[in-house]
């Protein structure tokens, strides 16, 4: 584990009971004071991975750390540095606004009680409503007052889009970048709406049926991923192709490859083309699905 | 902390808490009347006579209360905390897993208590008005097992609310039911007062059930 690594997974293996493998010997490292997405579509683990990262799940095999400390015995002073949202955005809705946040104040010491009650003042809702009376974007910032009034080292997001409107998302989004940025905090996190995590996220994990596709800055993604476009002739197969695909209008691909490789490559397979376009992809979104297919 | 976990737990079960404290009062009032209402039309002599020759003790109405209350608050306090697997929440706070789970239950166990022993004190005072300190003593014994009843229905509810398979849910419904049995198998009062210290044990051992139940939920064993 590198001494900037906040997160660090190695070799991590967990099927589905003594299953189907959802990933083998999954290997991975958070920085510090990075924003991390990680992408997959349903069903490659995204979810997984942090009910593992936070204990609730055993994992069959690896190893994972957090903050240096192992997560399977992981200590109330380690679980105090990490502020985590569950899917959905699920929280005590048997509690008002303002018992939730007595509740959570006794136990993180640098709780900051103004951070929470500034976003709900936003929300225009009184302290004693109950937060199951509450729509689920209210929810959402309820559950994420609640993370920057505990004033954490490490976010760790489950799918924090989940349920939201578009007005509610770019709320969660720009408060969540504020208070990372300002705070110099590291966040882990997954969304299943990439155009989200574009906003967000300094580095990317791409993950696929059992195993990472990729994990880079999304600056450099964005620069190095092309999309290749080219009439004609089959398609090329290979792990340096990504997600080949044929239409009406032609054959493409991905590729990290430069043009003039990957044209030596198509050759090489005995795919002579004349009309090789490449150009990046418009959105993370389309990078995304470059990387991992249309299905 | 602590202070906070047990706020947690009380805003779950205030409203159960009241609502049985109140049902357990109306049928402590039920037992006294009926014991009223005897000695009004036979004279107290007769509730001696009956208490002594029969076997009686007058209080049968309060028998299933406890383990009614026991399961109700059970449900009330651990079911939030499994719907939405609202569990994780719980388990990611800074605080000991097992004091965790332990104080919870803790939490629980202190309100069944108030709401019983408010409920033996009522019949316990009117006893020791009425006939005299042995004959109170031997209803007040009498009464224990229905309350440790109480405890333990409270306790196996909590385990069954908190484990994530139905197969064990089932397995532990099934011992709650036998446990449960046990207590009300001997109808004579001061039966078990020889095995009364034996299941006060069995009572506060019934919290690794919960425990374990836990346990299983952070090593993924969830349906």
């Amino acid at each position: 584990m590198s001494e900037t690594s906040v997160i660090s997974v190695r070799n991590l293996t967990q099927r589905y009971g003594k299953g189907r493998i959802i990933y083998e010997n999954l290997s991975f490292e958070v920085p510090k004071g990075r924003i991390l997405g990680l992408l997959g579509k349903n069903g490659t683990g995204k979810t997984t991975t942090i009910n593992i990262l936070m204990g609730f799940l055993k994992p069959q095999g690896g190893e994972c750390r957090i903050f240096g400390e192992d997560i399977t015995a992981m200590s109330p002073e380690t679980r105090s540095r990490i502020a985590l949202l569950l899917e959905g955005h699920v929280q005590y809705s048997f509690m008002t606004i303002s018992q939730i946040e007595r509740f959570y104040s006794q136990f993180y010491p640098r709780w900051n009680k103004d951070a929470y009650y500034g976003l709900m003042k936003k929300l225009k809702v009184t302290p004693d409503q109950k937060i199951s009376s509450m729509s689920n974007g209210q929810r959402s910032q309820v559950a994420l007052g609640l993370i920057l009034a505990q004033n954490a080292d490490l976010l760790v997001l489950d799918d924090f889009s989940l349920g939201l409107d578009p007005g509610y998302r770019r709320l969660f989004i720009e408060y969540l970048r504020d208070f990372v940025k300002k705070e110099g905090k590291t966040v882990f996190m997954t969304s299943h709406i990439i155009q989200d995590l574009e906003r967000l996220v300094d580095d990317c994990i791409v993950m696929d049926y059992g195993r990472i596709l990729t994990q880079m800055p999304v600056a450099e993604l964005m620069s190095t991923l092309k999309r290749y476009t080219y009439t004609g002739g089959p398609l090329p197969s290979g792990d340096e192709f990504f997600s080949p695909w044929h239409s009406d209008e032609g054959n493409e691909f991905y590729s990290f490859r430069p043009e003039n490789e990957v044209k030596a490559m198509l050759e090489k397979q005995q795919i002579y083309v004349t009309d090789l376009k490449a150009e990046a992809p418009a959105s993370l979104e389309d990078a995304f699905i470059g990387l991992t297919g249309r299905y | 902390m602590t202070k906070a976990i047990f706020y947690k737990e009380l805003i779950k079960t205030r409203r159960v808490f009241w609502v049985s404290l109140l049902i357990a009062i109306l049928f402590g009032v039920y037992a006294i009347m009926c014991i009223r209402r005897v000695g009004t039309s036979h004279g107290v002599e007769h509730i001696w006579l009956i208490m002594l020759m029969k076997d009686q003790t007058f209080i049968d109405a309060i028998k299933y209360l406890p383990p009614a209350i026991g399961i109700a608050l059970g449900v009330a306090q651990m079911s939030p905390e499994t719907h939405l697997k609202r569990l994780k929440l719980t388990l990611h706070l800074p605080y000991p897993q097992n004091r965790l789970i332990i104080t919870m239950l803790s939490a629980g166990l202190l309100q069944l208590l108030v709401i019983f022993a408010v409920q033996a004190l009522m019949i316990g005072i009117y006893y020791y008005g009425t006939v005299t300190c042995e004959m109170t003593r031997h209803v007040m014994l009498s009464t224990l097992p229905w309350y440790l009843a109480g405890f333990n229905a409270y306790l196996l509810t909590s385990a069954i609310c908190l484990e994530g398979t139905w197969r064990r849910r089932v397995i532990l419904g099934l011992l709650t039911v036998g446990v449960l049995t046990v207590y009300y198998m001997q109808a004579m009062p001061q039966a078990y007062n020889s095995i009364i210290p034996g299941a006060v044990v069995f009572t506060v051992l019934l919290m690794l059930l919960s425990i374990y139940s836990v346990y299983r939920f952070k090593e993924g064993r969830i349906d």
